[in-house]
């Protein structure tokens, strides 16, 4: 196999899970920073500042 | 010849839709600060982050302006070879990911910053050295962001060069603003939203490169370029580069302060160890898509330029003087206007040239090394000077949009990782009294000012002396030796001591140095690894010579010092 098709290989699976991951980020994300904040406010109602 | 300058076509409405992104970007961050009440909120969001934002909030802080350019660089100079580097950062990902190597434990002894591993297994003395070498480090390495982005800036919105100082500023302050009230909450947050403009944006610029000159465009570039070298790692770059880069990703990886804090942010061990391995290949991307686009920068400018006439000297000597002459006129002002395809022919000319001579006249060495700095310094602008060229209006504005959320989450995440450890780490220890929780709170808040204003006076003063990708990388190995080294001595040998941890963060620090001063001559690749190689002589050679204070310890158990 060619150096010119391995760097091909390597790009195409860094670019499609760049892609697949982002998406996967985008719309998983909302829902783990909601959890966040009420863990946060949660917290906040245990301990007052 | 074409001889056109580029002009970027920025209008109104980019300028409206970046402008835009950083007010949602501000909004955002300023609106969770009503979450922070302790320091452990504020270092690490009191531990709850889970692994989606995770991947978000690491990518977000470890790709700037700055990591495009310079990727963009190596691509553009080294072509396809410099591929490796990803390669090795996915490799390096999946080992700590799977085995958990390091993070695992540090994050089940739930510190705040990793100098803090220091005083509970060594001493306090290590901690405040492992500090300050790493506060001055990470912030020097900080401190050149500003410089390169300003000029991408400059170039892909055309803000006349009298206002970038004050557009970076502006830059600095929003990061500043919600690190400084909502700490590692507002950047998990405000990551997300950065994360969502800096994936569009860098879709849609590597979608751009690939229908302007296409992969085999690229390939074409690199192979009229550069040959073989342009494909094979080893041949280009050596094994002792690649050595290097496999174990400074090792430690960039397990125990970088703004890494290390996202790991110490997660729920727990095993959602850290999930983090890693979804976040290599966002990592490999990290690295691929910019070489890609500095590639396509080459194919781009080298596809516009007319063949260049040989200058008329009479011997191959007088013809490299007449050419070197040539371009100490016209270079800076080619490279200011976008006119690279006007010098890169040149500069390409001078190098053959010189190399073909300097068997018969030693001194066209000079000339073939100028010629390389050159190309170097083409490299760093011909990716901005290519996106200026050919994204139109709208698709301009979503990119720099990206652009701008890439550089502020980097400040906002690096201005908490390295303040975290002046105030955590140095200021406290030093301070011989213990602070009260609020009392951490307000003297970090007061060190991300601190830094903050340090960042701009050094980007305003200083004047890169090389290639950006290895000035960043020599100021982080001047820690990253001996820090790896010390945390995996202290977590898997019985044996490690204080003394040994000191003596490798002085030579390891000492090796990096070297690089710096011109006259030792210390390549980067060899800097690297002699830092490497002295930090576990030092560490092994004090570990063995003074031994711990007590016997049968382990790892995480109380320090030296409180032994004593």
């Amino acid at each position: 196999m060619s150096w010119a098709l391995v760097w091909l290989i390597a790009f195409v699976v860094a670019f499609s899970s760049f892609v697949l991951i982002s998406l996967a980020i985008a719309v998983r994300g909302v829902a783990e920073i909601r959890e966040l904040f009420a863990a946060l406010e949660e917290e906040r109602r245990r301990k007052p500042f | 010849m074409s001889t056109a300058g580029i002009v970027s076509p920025f209008s109104l409405l980019d300028g409206a839709i970046a402008l835009a992104s950083l007010l949602a970007t501000l909004w955002v961050g300023l609106r969770v600060k009503r979450y922070i009440g302790t320091i452990e909120d504020y270092l690490v969001a009191s531990r709850g982050m889970g692994l989606y934002v995770g991947a978000a909030s690491l990518l977000s802080t470890e790709v700037g302006i700055i990591t495009y350019m310079y990727q963009a660089q190596f691509g553009f100079v080294a072509g396809f070879s410099a591929f490796v580097v990803g390669l090795i950062t996915l490799a390096v990902c999946l080992l700590v990911g799977r085995t958990g190597f390091v993070i695992t434990r540090l994050r089940e002894m739930q510190i705040l910053t990793v100098p803090e591993y220091f005083e509970r297994r060594y001493s306090r003395g290590v901690r405040v050295l492992a500090g300050v070498l790493m506060a001055v480090g990470g912030s020097l390495n900080l401190g050149i962001f500003p410089i390169i982005e300003a000029r991408f800036l400059a170039i892909v919105t055309g803000i006349p060069s009298q206002y970038l100082g004050w557009t970076m500023a502006a830059l600095l302050l929003v990061a500043l603003a919600y690190t400084a009230l909502g700490g590692m909450v507002s950047l998990i947050v405000t990551n997300y939203v950065q994360y969502v403009f800096l994936a569009a944006g860098t879709v849609i610029v590597t979608l751009v490169c690939l229908r302007q000159t296409g992969w085999s465009g690229m390939v074409r570039a690199v192979e009229g370029h550069m040959g073989g070298h342009g494909f094979n790692p080893v041949e280009d770059l050596g094994v002792g580069f690649i050595v290097w880069q496999v174990l400074l990703w090792i430690a960039l990886m397990t125990v970088w302060q703004s890494v290390a804090m996202r790991t110490f942010s997660t729920k727990d061990a095993a959602v850290g160890k999930r983090m890693f391995t979804l976040t290599g290949f966002l990592f490999l991307g990290r690295a691929l898509i910019p070489m890609v686009w500095g590639i396509a920068a080459l194919a781009f400018f080298w596809g516009r330029a007319a063949p260049l006439a040989a200058p008329t000297g009479a011997t191959p000597a007088a013809q490299i003087e007449q050419l070197d002459a040539r371009l100490n006129e016209t270079f800076r002002r080619d490279l200011d206007a976008g006119r690279l395809d006007r010098a890169l022919p040149q500069v390409d000319l001078l190098e053959r040239l010189a190399r073909e001579e300097k068997p018969r006249t030693p001194e066209a060495a000079r000339f073939e090394d100028a010629a390389r700095d050159r190309r170097g310094e083409i490299g760093l602008l011909a990716m901005p000077w290519m996106l200026a060229a050919i994204l139109p209006t709208g698709l301009l504005g979503l990119v720099v949009a990206g652009m701008l959320a890439a550089s502020i989450s980097t400040y906002a995440g690096y201005f908490l990782g390295w303040s975290s450890i002046i105030a955590q780490d140095i200021v406290a220890p030093l301070l011989r009294r213990d602070l009260s929780g609020q009392g951490r709170l307000l003297l970090t808040r007061v060190t991300v000012v601190a830094l903050t204003v340090f960042i701009m006076i050094w980007s305003l003063v200083y004047h890169l002396p090389g290639p950006a990708y290895f000035y960043l990388q020599v100021t982080a190995n001047l820690f990253m030796a001996p820090t790896l080294i010390a945390v995996v001595g202290g977590l898997y040998w019985r044996r490690a001591s204080a003394t040994g941890a000191a003596l490798s963060f002085v030579l390891g620090a000492a090796t990096s140095l070297a690089y710096l001063v011109p006259q030792l001559k210390v390549d980067v690749a060899s800097a690297g690894n002699l830092s490497w190689a002295l930090a576990v002589a030092g560490f092994v050679i004090g570990s063995l010579l003074v031994p711990r204070a007590g016997n049968g310890a382990h790892a995480g158990a109380g320090s030296e010092e409180a032994r004593a």
